[in-house]
């Protein structure tokens, strides 16, 4: 459909029969330093390449954003129960978009290319162009600033999601196969299930028994693997009440998929409660 | 005529003696120090190298080494064997370069043939949530066998493509070191022999990437697994070595290296890679070999075999993974840059307009290949090496995205102002630049640290590199299928079908990895047999319908594919020497190209892509008498 709608736009702006260059932007070398009279064919070809190119943009500018409406309702992102997800879904967005640009950018030149500049039944050639060294330049250049600027607000993020925090509670895990085993420092309490305070900065201190796991709650986003022979560190502050599930991300074996663990984030009193339910469970 | 004048089946005879010779050489050496004779692990171990050893010398491969070590001389033999059908050199040992990329060509679509039906099985345990018909375990194999067979069509394919069509393209006679190049195919079929074995003696169950310590511990198939790869890795050195004496030392006066047509520099590039980077591989699976065969812990911390050997400890499991990346980046990158380099080769024919941007295309394989070498860390994200050295490596990775972005654009400048044609071949480039977009476009948020966590190991990723892979090697593969089969058989193959395979294979595909991508993004786990039906809201379950009906479908359309050559090789309508109209020197000889390509030295007379210019042309063919 979008193809049949480009063709007509094409078609309209492109009567067939008059004779128009059908492209010259690319050989602008043919114009560097001459002025160009009006009428000549030189002014034509490219006003006709301004054409060109004033067709294009507009179509980028609807495909773009038609594109970052499919992928934003698609894509069904598990909810979010951390402070961490907000800046990590952000960037998440922000690369949205700039797929969507890309995509755009792409798709609709080769589309309209090969509609405008087919073979219409002629076995002749196309215009006999070598390259444009200022455009490869600019396609070259601009790509790094984005690029740049897309590791630099992933590095400040990094840096702010791996900070230690003073006030963070500490619970060890303990990957094995197939199931995991969560230690309270405090209590000494030892549980298969893990329980989390809500509001609270966390930090998970990561070790495994056997092979290599790892601690993944899609509704937490962060991601970490736990190694045999040390001890890895992940961070989050869950802020939503619920129930979630942990699931180990790393191939670990027959029952890799199976190896799970219900995750609960409760609220601060009753986080207390359990706590000192744990404690008595232990000293009797 | 007996079954063992074919070279392969003298090969495979061999394989299966060497194979029992190491064993018997095992019990014997176990014997003589006096422990109980038989132990499997050892024994496949030894018996695996010895077969590899004994399929070269059942075909005939190291046969004139040999002799040289005796002082026999070896004259060299052109054309078909003297007292045997024409059609047996293709089964045996041959020093054409020709029947060379046939055979490389021919193996890997095999490989993708069984690669593609173990994906079917596994795909259709996938299409329902829960358990259907296989087992956790077997599941498990599926995964890493399919990954790696793929692996080994991917370089079988590119390795066909570049044994073939270099040394045509620059006009020289042959490959440096023929003999070499056969070495280098031979060792592809020990190699996936000994892998496709594997999955009958217990299999493998840590995905193709084979992390220990999980690697350390599973079943015997790892070891047949590790000495297949191994051997591939072999094939892989001694082929890029030949490639890049080939391209450096045997080009024709006057076709200086920003002259060749543009293919030859991805698979210089490709093989700049391959020669550095697979010892890596190598390395790394010889190391969990010998920690499982010989108990030293390299990759152990802390004696996890402590009932086996008391020397085990002391290593690190995240050493592997350096080491496994540090060739497994780059060779995503050997896999794909020939597949671009067709992609730029093919573009300016079916568009009638010079390639655009030559030297930055040519140059931005180089970019891609160097930069390849320090990315590796992206796949360790979470892998709990050094927090800091994870920006590093992610601007590294983030910059890749630049030189790829460079082949786009000079893509969309050869087309405009073209006069494209829409053969089956362009189709298929067309095809991969649109997969190819998916897939690069994906890349870039897995590189981002913070957006990588949650995407990490999860089925975004397959979605990822399938349409990396697909965008990058199996659409242009195809395409380069198409598009020489008339050379390689004189016949030209059915339009009509060619074209169909095109449109099912190409959104079916899309289907597949955005697909792929979707579930992923849903927080759905790779390398799971089972998955949650909640996810998704629910959704789950209908996206991998989706996924497993488009898996079928592009099945369907690469044996219509198969069908459409198999039918035309030998009866199609006569093609002629140059049905594209290329400018390629391949393309100004007769076409099948007689055992001498060239009638007489190659002369470089112009640009390889001046399409546009009246009365030029690229090389001559005719001896200078001729003209
Ligand atoms: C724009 C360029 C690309 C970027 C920025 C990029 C980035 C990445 C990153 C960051 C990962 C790691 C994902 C993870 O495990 O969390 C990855 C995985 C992968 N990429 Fe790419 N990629 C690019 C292009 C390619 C290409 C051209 C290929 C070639 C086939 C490729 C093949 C793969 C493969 C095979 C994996 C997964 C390996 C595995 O874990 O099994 N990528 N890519
Ligand atoms: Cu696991
Ligand atoms: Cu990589």
């Amino acid at each position: 459909m979008f193809c049949a709608f480009l063709y007509n736009v094409v078609r309209v702006t492109h009567p067939r029969g008059q004779y128009l260059p059908r492209a010259c932007i690319l050989q602008n070398r043919r114009f560097i330093g001459k002025t160009i009279q009006p009428g000549t064919i030189e002014d034509r070809c490219m006003a006709n390449n301004r054409r060109h190119f004033i067709i294009a943009t507009v179509l980028i500018v609807i495909c773009t954003v038609l594109v970052y409406w499919v992928l934003d309702t698609v894509l069904l992102k598990p909810a979010a129960a951390v402070v961490e997800a907000g800046p990590i879904d952000n960037l998440f967005d922000q690369h949205i978009w700039l797929i969507a640009f890309l995509f755009a950018l792409v798709v609709v030149f080769m589309c309209y290319a090969l509609i405008v500049f087919r073979a219409r039944g002629d076995e002749g050639d196309g215009e006999y162009v070598h390259g444009n060294g200022l455009l490869e330049i600019l396609w070259t250049v601009v790509p790094c600033f984005v690029v740049v600027y897309f590791a630099w607000i992933s590095t400040t993020m990094l840096i702010d999601l791996t900070r230690p925090n003073p006030d963070e509670f500490v619970i060890s895990a303990e990957g094995r196969q197939w199931s995991w085993l969560f230690t309270y420092p405090e209590t000494g309490a030892v549980t298969p299930d893990l329980v989390l305070p809500v509001d609270t900065p966390i930090r998970m201190d990561l070790t495994s028994d056997d092979v290599l796991h790892s601690f993944w709650v899609p509704e937490f986003r962060v991601k970490q693997d736990t190694v045999p022979g040390m001890v890895t560190h992940v961070r989050f502050n869950p802020n939503v009440i619920g129930e979630y599930t942990l699931r180990c991300a790393e191939l670990c074996g027959t029952n890799h998929g199976g190896m799970l663990a219900t995750v609960r984030v409760v609220s601060a009193e009753e986080f207390k409660l359990w706590q000192s339910e744990q404690l008595a469970q232990r000293q009797e | 005529m007996s079954l063992f004048t074919l070279g392969i089946a003298r090969g495979l005879l061999g394989q299966v003696l060497g194979m029992v010779i190491g064993m018997l050489l095992t019990c014997a050496v176990r014997i003589l120090l006096g422990w109980e004779a038989w132990a499997a692990e050892p024994a496949w171990t030894v018996g695996s190298v010895c077969s590899i050893i004994g399929f070269l010398l059942g075909v005939g491969s190291l046969d004139d080494w040999l002799k040289w070590t005796k002082g026999i001389p070896t004259p060299f033999h052109h054309g078909p064997p003297v007292d045997k059908p024409a059609w047996t050199r293709y089964f045996s040992v041959d020093y054409n370069h020709k029947v060379i990329g046939v055979q490389y060509t021919v193996w890997g679509i095999l490989l993708l043939m069984v690669g593609g039906t173990v994906a079917m099985i596994f795909r259709t345990e996938l299409a329902r949530s829960g358990l259907q018909f296989l087992g956790l375990d077997l599941y498990n194999s599926f995964i890493g066998m399919h990954g790696m067979i793929m692996i080994f069509a991917i370089l079988l394919g590119v390795g066909g493509m570049a044994n073939y069509l270099v040394p045509l393209m620059i006009g020289a006679e042959d490959m440096a070191f023929p003999r070499l190049n056969a070495l280098g195919f031979w060792f592809n079929v020990p190699g996936s022999v000994l892998l496709l074995l594997s999955l009958f003696i217990g299999g493998w169950d840590a995905g193709w990437t084979a992390y220990p310590p999980l690697s350390a511990r599973g079943p015997i198939g790892y070891q047949l697994f590790f000495l297949g790869v191994f051997a591939i890795g072999l094939s892989s050195i001694v082929g890029s070595l030949n490639l890049l004496v080939t391209i450096l030392r045997m080009r024709p006066p006057g076709m200086s290296l920003f002259r060749m047509p543009i293919f030859c520099w991805a698979v210089f590039a490709t093989s700049l890679l391959q020669l550095t980077a697979t010892q890596l591989i190598g390395t790394s699976f010889l190391m969990v070999s010998v920690q499982r065969a010989l108990g030293m812990g390299f990759f152990d911390p802390r004696g996890i075999l402590g009932e086996v050997s008391p020397m085990v400890g002391g290593g690190d499991p995240v050493l592997f993974q350096h080491l496994f990346w540090f060739y497994s980046h780059p060779a995503v990158y050997i896999f794909v840059l020939p597949g671009l380099g067709i992609v730029s080769e093919l573009l300016p024919v079916f568009s009638r307009k010079p390639l655009f941007g030559y030297k930055w295309i040519a140059l931005s394989s180089m970019a891609i290949a160097i930069l390849g070498f320090i990315v590796w860390g992206h796949h360790m994200f979470v892998s709990g090496y050094n927090d800091i050295l994870r920006i590093p490596f992610m601007y590294a990775t983030l910059l890749v995205a630049i030189p790829t972005g460079v082949k786009f654009f000079s893509w969309l400048g050869t087309m405009w102002g073209g006069k494209i044609h829409f053969d089956t071949p362009m189709l298929f480039v067309l095809g991969a630049i649109s997969v190819f977009l998916i897939g690069g476009l994906s890349g870039p948020i897995l590189s981002t640290v913070p957006t990588d966590f949650p995407l990490h190991d999860s089925y975004f990723v397959v979605g990822h590199f399938h349409a990396t892979m697909f965008g990058g090697f199996v659409f242009p593969f195809f395409a380069a299928l198409y598009y020489w089969f008339p050379k390689v058989t004189g016949r030209m193959y059915n339009e009509t079908l060619g074209k169909i395979h095109f449109y099912i294979m190409t959104p079916a595909f899309w289907v597949q990895t955005l697909g792929q991508m979707g579930v992923g993004v849903m927080g759905m786990r790779r390398r799971i047999a089972d998955y949650d039906p909640t996810l998704g809201a629910g959704q789950i379950e209908a996206w991998h319908m989706a996924v497993t009906i488009a898996g079928f479908a592009i099945a369907f359309g690469v044996m219509l594919m198969l069908w459409n050559f198999f039918q035309n090789a030998e009866v199609g309508a006569a093609a002629g020497d140059n049905p594209w109209r290329s400018r390629s020197p391949e393309w100004q000889i007769p076409s099948p190209i007689p055992e001498h390509s060239f009638p007489a030295p190659v002369r470089v007379v112009g640009e390889p892509y001046d399409y546009g210019l009246a009365d030029s042309g690229y090389v001559t063919t005719a001896s200078p008498g001729d003209d």
